[in-house]
């Protein structure tokens, strides 16, 4: 193996702190040390019902952890439910961003083209946030504690408040604490008549049930407002934060309304190289083009009817797809109560569609003034973000098309690098190069280092796309139309 | 015939910000340029006018000589549809395109035509067929301000059109929401930024509401015409949780316009009228 040392990596740096996280925040109950990562929601949309996963990969002492979210209604015992854990490993696993293989055939030889997809390794990207210290101050709160709930391994408060500095002081003086800057993010939530989900762990609960790990909440309300509060989440971040919203549609995918959603470049060819570090390549990737698109844009990881009556519910699958069992516990209701996975109700089959988006958002408190709001809408169209690397044919190429194939493959290699380079920021020299001896020595000519020295020497290409020239086309003449009609007159 | 330079009609002025937005969206926001769509969007378009003038003009109309302005509506009111609805499937691109034209022809009320052409075309391709969609935040809010300061400042400098509707719209609707979202909630002031900064509410204001065609002839009626839309647009965004709302109210609320037309008397609108010509111009000719 031949290796490269400079390594490429971007934020996979976990920083410990008492953090808080997506929807509301985690709030500490002492100045215990808390970590959390990415953190991860399942959104279950259809008319005005919502249900909400919020994953729990709390990592400090669990009598340190507490959790604050507005909710639009005071919920009922009934609309709050714990999940097992595994279900957001298993909906990552099936939507996450891949990588796909390719051999090239030997054009001296008979073969037969292999190809097999690689899921990518797990990118951690933790969010950082300051401490916070604040005295407590007994007063009067103006908080009315609407229902308390205990709910397996939780305790559930669930509280309205009249003023910001009531609910403040009502959580600190109940030993909540609160970041700074959040009491100010308070106002507005109370004013728009939202309640507060208040959690924290009830440990003898915990262990009469015997789970080590938090597992996730769910929560299900029925309201016009179709939005995952982040603000508060943020109230005193100034770091980015990482969100994955898996969610869950009748009709298609969802997409924001107030930010733009984007989809992530896909079906690009890149070097072989990225092989051996694809969870490298995806993280640098998904920060180049965010940091393209202003920060302020949401990102389309993956979009797929997984309606029980669609069989390709993937292609090329990573893991496996969610089942039945899945979907129900995510919130999916309107499935039918007899139907198993392959059921489809041949007298209503769009009774039972459902469809499946996977939105990855980076924000931070400058580029995000406004939670997240979202809708439905009627597209259908799948995606995935897909990544292609080719393996070289081995062997003798000492023939005619052999060496046809060799200039092809210099092209392509070339391309492959510009690629890369367009898709992440970053060139050759940045990578940690990994290559299988054997493809490199049999094509020395082409392989990416020499093509590297090649490239640089090259004057800079200009890209002129397809859709500028249209454009430019279109603009050219209507200024040519509206000249022509003047002149008419 | 006068030697003055002829008005600038204000369609020429809408296509080309049309096309900028186009092109502005396709080059510097990643949008996938549906090539097909805009096409059928157009050709349909074009195809529904000239044959609606060839039916009415009760000859087939020979496309060289075809300047009646009609094209230029049914241009402008099919790059609305390239800029604003979505879809995943051709025949609802036609269906939109068909829509569009007909209304012209089909809602007629006193000699004009009751909804805005593109309007109505989104909002009944959307409802009818629930296969289409608006994605209002498709425009981000990098350049929006700046591209509302242009517009602006090109129509005051040209006067190509009217901006009473598109004040009174635009004034009332983000006083309402700054009123809400500023002074009541407290939110800070980016919050209020965001709400407007949108690329919809832009071309909504400057290409929609204020089409001189559908709008009161009456100066008063077509403030309080633009005032009742952005009041009841704002109310159904802010408290219902609705999204695009002032172009769903433009058409629910079209049908009003006949009888503000009714209360308050006034000429009908033509366009290359003097209005619209340059100042110096109109006092040359009078």
């Amino acid at each position: 193996m031949k290796k490269k040392t400079i390594a490429a990596f971007l934020l996979l740096v976990f920083i410990s702190s008492d953090v808080w996280a997506f929807c509301g925040f985690y709030v500490s109950k002492a100045d215990g040390t808390l970590t959390n990562k990415t953190s991860q929601v399942i959104l279950v949309r259809d008319g005005d019902r919502t249900v909400i996963t919020m994953s729990n990969d709390f990592k400090g002492d669990v009598t340190d952890f507490a959790m604050v979210v507005p909710v639009p209604t005071v919920l009922k015992k009934s609309d709050i439910k714990v999940v097992e854990a595994d279900l957001f490993q298993r909906l990552n696993d099936y939507s996450k961003p891949r990588l796909v293989k390719y051999y090239d055939r030997n054009p001296c030889q008979q073969y037969y083209a292999k190809d097999q997809s690689v899921s990518m390794s797990e990118v951690v990207v933790t969010a950082m946030a300051p401490r916070s210290k604040k005295s407590i101050k007994e007063d009067e709160y103006k908080v009315t504690v609407e229902a308390t709930y205990t709910v397996g391994e939780y305790d559930i408060v669930i509280l309205s408040a009249e003023e910001s500095g009531g609910l403040y002081k009502w959580l600190t003086a109940n030993k909540y604490k609160i970041p700074k800057g959040a009491e100010e993010v308070l106002e507005p939530y109370i004013k728009s008549n939202m309640k507060f989900f208040v959690v924290k762990v009830n440990i003898e609960e915990q262990e009469n049930l015997g789970f080590e790990q938090l597992r996730p909440i769910q929560i299900k309300f029925n309201s016009p407002k179709f939005m995952l509060p982040i603000r508060l989440g943020m109230a005193n971040a100034d770091g980015d934060q990482d969100m994955i919203v898996y969610a869950f549609t009748r009709n298609g995918r969802i997409e924001s309304t107030n930010y733009r959603t984007v989809q992530m470049p896909t079906a690009k060819n890149i070097p072989l190289f990225v092989n051996t570090n694809f969870g490298s390549f995806y993280a640098n990737a998904f920060q180049h083009q965010w940091m393209q698109q202003n920060q302020n844009s949401l990102f389309l990881e993956y979009a797929w009817d997984v309606s029980p009556s669609n069989y390709v519910k993937c292609d090329p699958c990573v893991s496996d797809p969610p089942n039945f069992e899945d979907l129900k516990n995510a919130g999916v209701w309107w499935l039918g109560k007899d139907a198993y996975n392959d059921y489809v109700n041949q007298y209503e089959p769009q009774k039972q569609n459902v469809f499946f988006t996977r939105l990855h958002v980076r924000y931070n408190r400058k580029a995000f003034a406004q939670d997240l709001v979202f809708q439905e809408t009627p597209n259908k169209e799948n995606y995935q973000a897909r990544y292609i690397i080719t393996h070289p044919a081995t062997g003798d190429l000492n023939c005619e098309a052999g060496k046809k194939y060799l200039k092809e493959l210099k092209e392509r290699r070339k391309k492959e690098m510009d690629m890369l380079s367009s898709l992440t920021g970053k060139g050759y020299d940045d990578w940690d190069v990994v290559m299988n001896i054997e493809e490199d020595e049999t094509i020395a000519d082409v392989s990416y280092a020499t093509l590297n020295k090649e490239i640089k020497t090259e004057a800079p290409k200009k890209k002129v796309g397809k859709d500028i020239f249209m454009a430019s086309m279109a603009l050219l003449s209507m200024i040519t139309m509206v000249g022509v009609s003047r002149r008419r007159k | 015939m006068d030697v003055a330079p002829k008005p600038w009609d204000a369609r020429y002025f809408q296509m080309t910000f049309q096309l900028l937005f186009l092109s502005y969206g396709i080059l510097f926001l990643q949008w996938k340029a549906e090539w097909v769509e805009y096409s059928l969007y157009i050709g349909t378009g074009l195809l529904m006018q000239w044959t609606a003038d060839s039916i009415t003009s009760k000859k087939i109309i020979s496309p060289f000589q075809w300047h009646s302005g009609g094209w230029k509506s049914a241009l402008v009111s099919c790059f609305s549809l390239c800029l604003l609805l979505k879809t995943n499937q051709w025949y609802i691109c036609i269906l939109a395109a068909v829509l569009t034209v007909l209304s012209k022809y089909i809602f007629r009320f006193n000699g004009k035509h009751i909804f805005n052409p593109s309007a109505f075309g989104i909002v009944a391709t959307i409802l009818f067929t629930k296969e289409a969609w608006l994605s209002p935040a498709q425009w981000g809010s990098g350049a929006v301000l700046f591209f509302a300061v242009c517009c602006l400042g090109l129509i005051v400098v040209t006067k190509v059109q009217k901006l009473d509707i598109t004040l009174a719209f635009l004034i009332t609707f983000a006083g309402l929401l700054f009123t809400r979202q500023i002074i009541y909630l407290n939110w800070s002031f980016d919050f209020f930024i965001q709400s407007v900064s949108t690329g919809s509410l832009l071309l909504f204001s400057f290409f929609m509401i204020s089409d001189p065609k559908t709008a009161p002839n009456h100066a008063t009626a077509r403030i309080l015409w633009a005032v009742l839309i952005a009041a009841i647009a704002f109310y159904l965004s802010a408290f219902k949780w609705m999204n695009s709302t002032p172009i769903y109210i433009l058409v629910f609320a079209a049908p009003l316009v006949p009888s503000l037309d009714w209360l308050m008397k006034a000429k009908r609108f033509e366009w290359n009228e003097k209005l619209f010509q340059p100042k110096h111009i109109q006092l040359k000719n009078s």
